[in-house]
């Protein structure tokens, strides 16, 4: 394991992200701030000094986010597509929870950028609340997930060892809609394991009416016409299971079928 | 038919499986039971672990149905196959195939056929796990023809 945010003499330089391929990124982190039950309270109803503190402190976060890389020294400036600031309020624990989640289509990844948001966001709630509570404690900041990327899916599991989603369904690489929102009859597709990460897609759903024929062929045509990197499903090394049977080209579809495209298997 | 598959994150009791079969019987004269584990060297020479997805549903039906291939084709008294999912370690156990026979030549052949058919025809993926990144494991060419061996028989 390197850092590399360090040269080879040691120094610390700006890692030229240049030749990577952009791809979906996306991180969650979370934190929380504890505080006195009454400040809690005060935060609950709206009684604090300083205003609507929970509107205040999504917007700092979301501000901060979009900033990280005049904070932090070796960080890219990103263009987010989306930056989510969330907040829980525990009234059994007398803390607030905070997590945000970035996202964008780039060359380098937006862990940062989430922990910013999150640890400006505590600021805020901080600076907003310490007119009647100055004993307030920020703690617990982490990375939760972190999705795409050379490095690989990152998820915080319970004894913290890296761990990529092993359920077939749940999609690996953010959601990407091909905007086909089924009526009438449909099929459901499915596309498993490194075919999901390839195509960006776990799942979709495609109105029967839309194919020539009612058919593997007829869908593998349909969705190689909306976009090439479909192409793969015709490699023939790339399986098909209709309703959980493996099946051929000729395979007819009715409604409601469940259709899987996986790569060969490596099971044992 | 005695045939049992189970599909699981929890590590496995290697005992078990081998214990499960022979439970209140004696009339069996052979176990054969094979066990697959995570190796540290693979595609890459630094495997940390490998997680396998697999196709919840499919995956216990096509076990079970190369079970019953077996129960079929040998003359067996029992078949226990696990196999886990999940997040795994180099060392651990991935699989493991239990078969029950009178006679030690069914269960040497029906064991073998189990690991040849789930290799080649389960709904299980590998992705590997190393210093430099993860990458998902290749098929192997020798797996689909070590499954050819079956045919006409």
């Amino acid at each position: 394991m390197q850092l590399t945010h360090l040269n080879a003499n040691g120094e610390a330089h700006m890692v030229d992200v240049g030749a990577k391929k952009p791809t979906q990124r996306q991180a969650v982190a979370s934190g929380r701030i504890t505080m006195q039950s009454q400040t809690l309270q005060l935060l609950a109803d709206g009684g604090l000094p300083k205003g609507d503190v929970i509107a205040t402190a999504r917007i700092a976060g979301i501000q901060a986010a979009k900033r990280t890389h005049e904070l932090i020294p070796l960080c890219h400036a990103l263009a987010l597509s989306k930056v989510t600031v969330d907040f829980e309020l525990d009234m059994q624990n007398n803390c607030v929870h905070v997590s945000a989640l970035c996202r964008l289509t780039g060359q380098t990844g937006v862990e940062m950028e989430a922990l910013t948001a999150v640890s400006v966001a505590c600021l805020t709630l901080y600076d907003m609340c310490k007119a009647v509570d100055k004993s307030m404690r920020i703690e617990g900041m982490q990375l939760d997930t972190k999705v795409g990327g050379k490095s690989g899916d990152y998820q915080r599991g319970s004894d913290d060892r890296q761990v990529a989603p092993w359920v077939a369904g749940e999609s690996a690489t953010g959601e990407v809609h091909l905007g086909d929102r089924c009526v009438g009859e449909c099929v459901r597709v499915k596309f498993l394991a490194e075919l999901r990460e390839r195509l960006g897609h776990s799942d979709l759903s495609i109105s029967l009416d839309a194919l020539d024929t009612k058919d593997i062929a007829g869908l593998k045509s349909l969705l190689g016409a909306r976009d090439s990197c479909f192409d793969i499903l015709r490699d023939q090394r790339t399986l098909c299971a209709v309703n959980q049977v493996m099946v051929n080209d000729c395979a007819r579809l009715t409604d409601n079928d469940e259709v899987a495209f996986f790569p060969p298997v490596t099971g044992g | 038919m005695n045939i049992d598959v189970c599909i699981q994150t929890q590590a496995f009791d290697m005992a078990y499986a081998y214990k499960d079969l022979l439970e209140n019987r004696s009339d069996v004269g052979a176990v054969v039971s094979f066990t697959g584990l995570v190796r540290d060297f693979n595609e890459s020479p630094d495997v940390t672990g490998l997680t396998l997805e697999h196709y919840p549903g499919m995956t216990e039906r096509t076990l079970e149905d190369i079970g019953k291939q077996a129960w079929h084709r040998w003359s067996l008294q029992g078949v226990r196959i696990i196999h886990r999912i999940g997040y795994m370690a180099p060392g651990d156990p991935i699989v493991r195939v239990s078969v029950a026979s009178a006679h030690r030549r069914d269960a040497f052949e029906a064991c073998d056929f189990i690991m040849d058919f789930l290799k080649t025809r389960a709904p299980f993926w590998k992705k590997e796990h190393a210093r430099d990144g993860d990458y998902w494991v290749k098929e192997r060419e020798s797996d689909q023809q070590d499954a050819t061996r079956w045919q006409g028989g």
